[in-house]
């Protein structure tokens, strides 16, 4: 029997500016672990939203959510913090790095943050994963003054640093050219397939999600396929 | 050295906004700084006025005091047990002087807190020179002891204070009773003690202190001299006059002569209330002033702090999306605070040491006071730092609160 990596169940989200609207309605989602999931649907249907819930960012929500098997709804801020650390990386829409911080420390910080490595072997790894994105030479540059691309791809290696057993993009090749889609897809077929990392991710490229193993569309807040 | 991730992220923020940092750590320099000066300042003036308080004062005075007659001394004649009482009681008549006056200043000797001890004859008397006459008092003196205790000899504007052992009928007169009287070294003045018989005395020299009322009224003469005038024999004594190794227990001696003795023993700090108000009053005023001080140091910090906040409000959103517990955040931002303290802190010390040096440099001139009193006193810096760190932790922990509650979502959705 394969694990379940993520369980939503019920999952309703209202937003209440300007008037209250249900953003998402009665969600029901499972993804088994090694299972690599793309998301897609009309702008404005609800997808960053439903990531920010399942991501255990947003607590603002109706139904449940496991994740590995726990239950992530009703737990702390502190674990919750501990669960994202730990077992969720997430690459934003915006590539959101820290601008006073190098390249290769925006990479390390979630890693020293788990603490679970010492800081030379986090600097090793966060070498090899930004080696992976092929902009290990920007390692030591200021990200701020990285061009979007680059930065996205550092913010993705950014959440594989603590080879976290699922990992969220939305939308994380939004600003790549197709030849840097490709390396990052090949890479997610790669974690899903030989360390068994789950990925749920958020595309509006059709290519990309075709090639995944399973597609979920969504519109209007609902999941319809 | 392992410096923890908090650590590290705080210490770029300070270093990649260097202005800031500079600015807020100059409000705690500034603030710390004038703690020290304040401080030292403070302390060098009580010093100085306690000092010179001592150079007129001894430590303690043991004398004879007036008693208010009470009930039971009406036991030595009604014996029964009869309730005494004693309507409207009146001062009793003392004798002046002290009881074997040197048994028991042998008795003070023994205990150990004791430095000095040396006998008084204070007599109340009219200088006379020509037609002239002024009020005051002769100290008949052991004019040695009297100036190891109070230093007379730096007091001393012509003659010699020695001769005072040497010349039979010497007297060491005040500044202002010589100019009263026109009276130069060599000099004679007619002394008269209350009913006693007028004495002819030389002046063998003349002081002044700072005090002008002292130098109007008091002289020193020689021990026999004194008890000549007021007609009394060798063991007549009107004050013992004691130091003691540390002046601050003071009160506690005396009350413990004060048993020993039956005598009335009184401290410096009950001859000197209004030095002491004075101390006070410089306390609040001083503690006011570095009140004021923290605290525009500590909304510096409070404010700079916030304003990093805001701005970084976007990354502390993503610390906290990628697994930064509010814990971690406050620690970020509370050692940002910290560090800004302790670097204030620091030159803060400096600085108040230079200043505390310039200031003490500056020249007065008034009396014996020759320079700004300023004292250098380790604890004063101790202190400083600590108020230093306190006020700026305070300062920095609501921003920190403040930025661990903030909502990573809200935040990143934009
Ligand atoms: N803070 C908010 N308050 C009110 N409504 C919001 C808020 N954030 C988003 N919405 C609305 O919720 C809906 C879903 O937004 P969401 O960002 O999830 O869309 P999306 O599917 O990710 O779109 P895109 O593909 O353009 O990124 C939208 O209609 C949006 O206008
Ligand atoms: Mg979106």
């Amino acid at each position: 029997m394969e694990n379940i990596a993520l369980k939503a169940s019920g999952i309703t989200k209202y937003f209440h500016d300007p008037v209250t609207f249900p953003v998402l309605k009665n969600i029901d989602l499972e993804v088994k672990q090694g299972e690599f999931v793309s998301i897609v649907g009309k702008s404005g249907c609800g997808k960053s939203t439903l990531l920010y819930v399942l991501s255990t960012m947003d607590r603002d929500y109706e139904g449940k959510l496991e994740i590995n098997g726990k239950m992530a709804t009703g737990s702390t801020l502190n674990e919750l913090a501990y669960i994202r650390n730990s077992s969720i990386g997430f690459v934003f829409q915006f590539h959101y790095l820290l601008p006073d911080f190098s390249c290769l420390k925006n990479v390390m910080i979630p890693g020293l943050r788990l603490g679970k490595l010492s800081p030379k072997e986090v600097e090793h790894n966060a070498y090899e994963k930004l080696k992976m994105f092929g902009v290990e030479d920007l390692a030591l540059k200021q990200s701020s003054k990285l061009s979007g691309g680059q930065q996205q791809r550092v913010a993705i290696a950014r959440a594989l640093i603590n080879d976290p057993a699922i990992i969220m993009g939305d939308e994380p090749t939004g600003n790549l050219d197709s030849k840097n889609t490709r390396i990052v897809f090949d890479l997610f077929q790669q974690l899903t397939k030989e360390f068994h990392q789950t990925i749920i991710t958020v595309t509006h490229d059709d290519d990309f999600a075709h090639k995944s193993d399973r597609i979920i569309e969504m519109a209007d807040g609902e999941i319809v396929k | 050295m392992k410096i923890s991730v908090n650590t590290e992220i705080a210490l770029t923020y300070l270093s990649s906004r260097k202005k800031q940092t500079v600015v807020a750590s100059m409000g705690v320099m500034f603030g710390i700084s004038m703690f020290i000066f304040m401080q030292s300042l403070m302390k060098g003036t009580n010093d100085y006025f306690e000092k010179s308080s001592f150079s007129s004062t001894s430590h303690i005075r043991l004398y004879s005091e007036n008693k208010v007659a009470d009930s039971h001394m009406l036991k030595g004649f009604l014996i029964d047990s009869s309730v005494k009482m004693l309507t409207n009681p009146k001062q009793l008549k003392q004798s002046q002087g002290l009881n074997n006056p040197y048994g028991i200043i042998r008795n003070i000797k023994k205990n150990p807190q004791v430095t000095y001890v040396t006998p008084q004859v204070t007599a109340m008397v009219i200088y006379s020179s020509g037609s002239v006459t002024l009020n005051g008092t002769v100290a008949g003196v052991s004019i040695d002891e009297e100036d190891k205790m109070f230093d007379v000899q730096t007091n001393m504007v012509t003659g010699n204070l020695h001769d005072l052992n040497r010349v039979n009928n010497g007297i060491l007169i005040g500044k202002g009773i010589a100019d009263k009287l026109s009276l130069h070294v060599g000099d004679n003045i007619t002394v008269r003690a209350g009913i006693g018989s007028p004495m002819i005395m030389r002046v063998i020299g003349i002081y002044a202190t700072t005090v002008k009322q002292i130098d109007e009224t008091k002289s020193y003469a020689n021990i026999v001299q004194a008890q000549n005038l007021l007609g009394k024999d060798r063991s007549y004594v009107t004050d013992i006059k004691i130091n003691i190794a540390n002046y601050n227990d003071a009160p506690k001696v005396a009350h413990e002569l004060e048993t020993i003795t039956g005598y009335k023993a009184e401290d410096w700090v009950q001859s000197n209330e209004q030095l002491k108000a004075a101390f006070k009053i410089r306390a609040i005023i001083l503690n006011s002033v570095i009140g004021v001080i923290l605290l525009v140091a500590g909304f510096g910090i409070y404010n700079i702090l916030n304003m990093t906040i805001y701005e970084k409000i976007k990354e502390i959103a993503i610390l906290k999306a990628t697994g930064f517990s509010g814990k971690s955040v406050i620690s970020i931002f509370l050692q940002q605070a910290v560090y800004i303290g302790i670097i204030g802190g620091i030159v803060g010390i400096i600085f108040g040491f230079g200043i505390t040096l310039m200031v003490s440099r500056i020249y007065i001139g008034a009396g014996t006071l020759k320079y700004l009193p300023m004292s250098f006193y380790i604890p004063h810096y101790v202190e400083a730092v600590c108020f230093g760190v306190l006020t700026t932790i305070a300062a920095g922990y609501f921003p920190a609160r403040k930025a661990s509650k903030v909502d990573p979502v809200t935040i990143i959705r934009g």
